[in-house]
């Protein structure tokens, strides 16, 4: 894979989003990263309280009026993740967390969308336990994406 | 400064800090903390600028203790990482503008309780809020979004230029970037 990464690596998109000290390079593709993070995990964590019985005031399916937040946070992640890992290829994908990370993503997504198309044909043990999957895999991603800052072993293949 | 020879004081959370797994943990829990303080409070504050007009914004708010929680495990792990590397904050202009933001933010919160809350909040009361809360919402998210800017920020307002690769949390430096970095 190394000669993959040293050509992302050597693309200008790369190099710009690494070395440009503009603030409207890495830091403000990481800033983004975290507020797309905040919307996405934040509409579904308030989805899983409200399965999991908490603000027994809201209809469940009205929480639905949200999810288009989500998707924002989603799009805006998707984007930024990929401009993070364009700008370090190697340090991504050698770390074995980078995977656990987008399975956790990929499981959180999924029930994600579950939720939305058929919350009530549930009963209310279902939806117990799918409040407490949106928190695990959520909860999850987070912690599998911060610990990429200190379990890469490699950070450029160049 | 004194106030960092004060908080550097604070020994023992600064050695469990220094652990390997410390900061990492720190960190995961502020990240969670902060999605749950947004998707709390920041999704009241939409539903006040009329996103989701079926839900009353009595019933709304009961996520608000949801969004306490998060704040408080922000409030302990960000008192942590501070604790721990006082010089790195006190120093920091990225950690003045993201204390003032929470400041700001605490006092448009209180604002909010103290003037249209129980109108707002009443049963019965109608849908669509009076525009001094949807002013205070708008402002409430606004805040909220400045105070993650600032704290993703910090990094790259570091006082002292970090050195990659070094090993545990200074590994978050990004390394060829503070070296050009004014």
């Amino acid at each position: 894979m190394d000669p993959v990464f040293r050509w992302i690596e050597s693309s200008a998109l790369s190099v710009w989003t690494r070395e440009s000290t503009s603030l409207l390079a890495y830091p403000a593709i990481l800033s983004a990263h975290a507020i797309g993070m905040a919307l996405a995990v934040g509409v579904n964590a308030a989805i899983a309280l409200r399965l999991l019985g908490a603000a027994p005031g809201i209809q469940e399916a009205e929480m639905r009026r949200y999810a288009g937040v989500a998707w924002i946070g989603f799009a805006v992640n998707a984007v930024s993740g990929m401009l993070l890992l364009i700008a370090y290829p190697t340090k991504a994908m050698t770390n074995p967390i980078f995977y656990v990370k987008l399975s956790f993503v990929a499981v959180g997504l999924s029930v994600f969308v579950a939720v939305n198309k058929r919350l009530e044909q549930w009963r209310s043990t279902a939806q117990t336990w799918i409040g407490i999957a949106l928190l695990v895999s959520w909860g999850g991603a987070i912690v599998a994406g911060r610990l990429l800052a200190y379990t890469y072993r490699r950070l450029m293949a160049g | 400064m004194w106030l960092v020879s004060i908080f550097a004081s604070v020994k023992p959370i600064a050695r469990l800090m220094h652990t390997a797994w410390g900061w990492p943990v720190a960190e995961s829990l502020h990240f969670i903390g902060l999605s749950l303080l947004i998707g709390t409070v920041g999704l009241f504050d939409l539903r006040l600028l009329g996103v989701g007009r079926r839900i009353p914004i009595a019933a709304m708010h009961q996520l608000i203790p949801w969004g306490l929680a998060g704040f408080s495990i922000n409030a302990v792990s960000g008192i942590a990482f501070l604790l721990a590397e006082p010089d790195q904050y006190v120093y920091n202009p990225s950690f003045h503008a993201k204390v003032l933001f929470i400041a700001a933010a605490g006092l448009n919160a209180l604002t909010f309780y103290l003037t249209v809350y129980r109108k707002v909040a009443a049963n019965g009361a109608p849908a669509e809020a009076p525009p001094a809360a949807k002013a205070m919402a708008a402002a409430s998210l606004s805040l909220w979004i400045g105070v993650i800017i600032a704290g993703r920020l910090l990094t790259f307002y570091r006082p002292f230029p970090c050195q990659p690769p070094e090993p545990g949390f200074l590994a978050t430096c990004i390394p060829g970037f503070h070296a050009n970095w004014k």
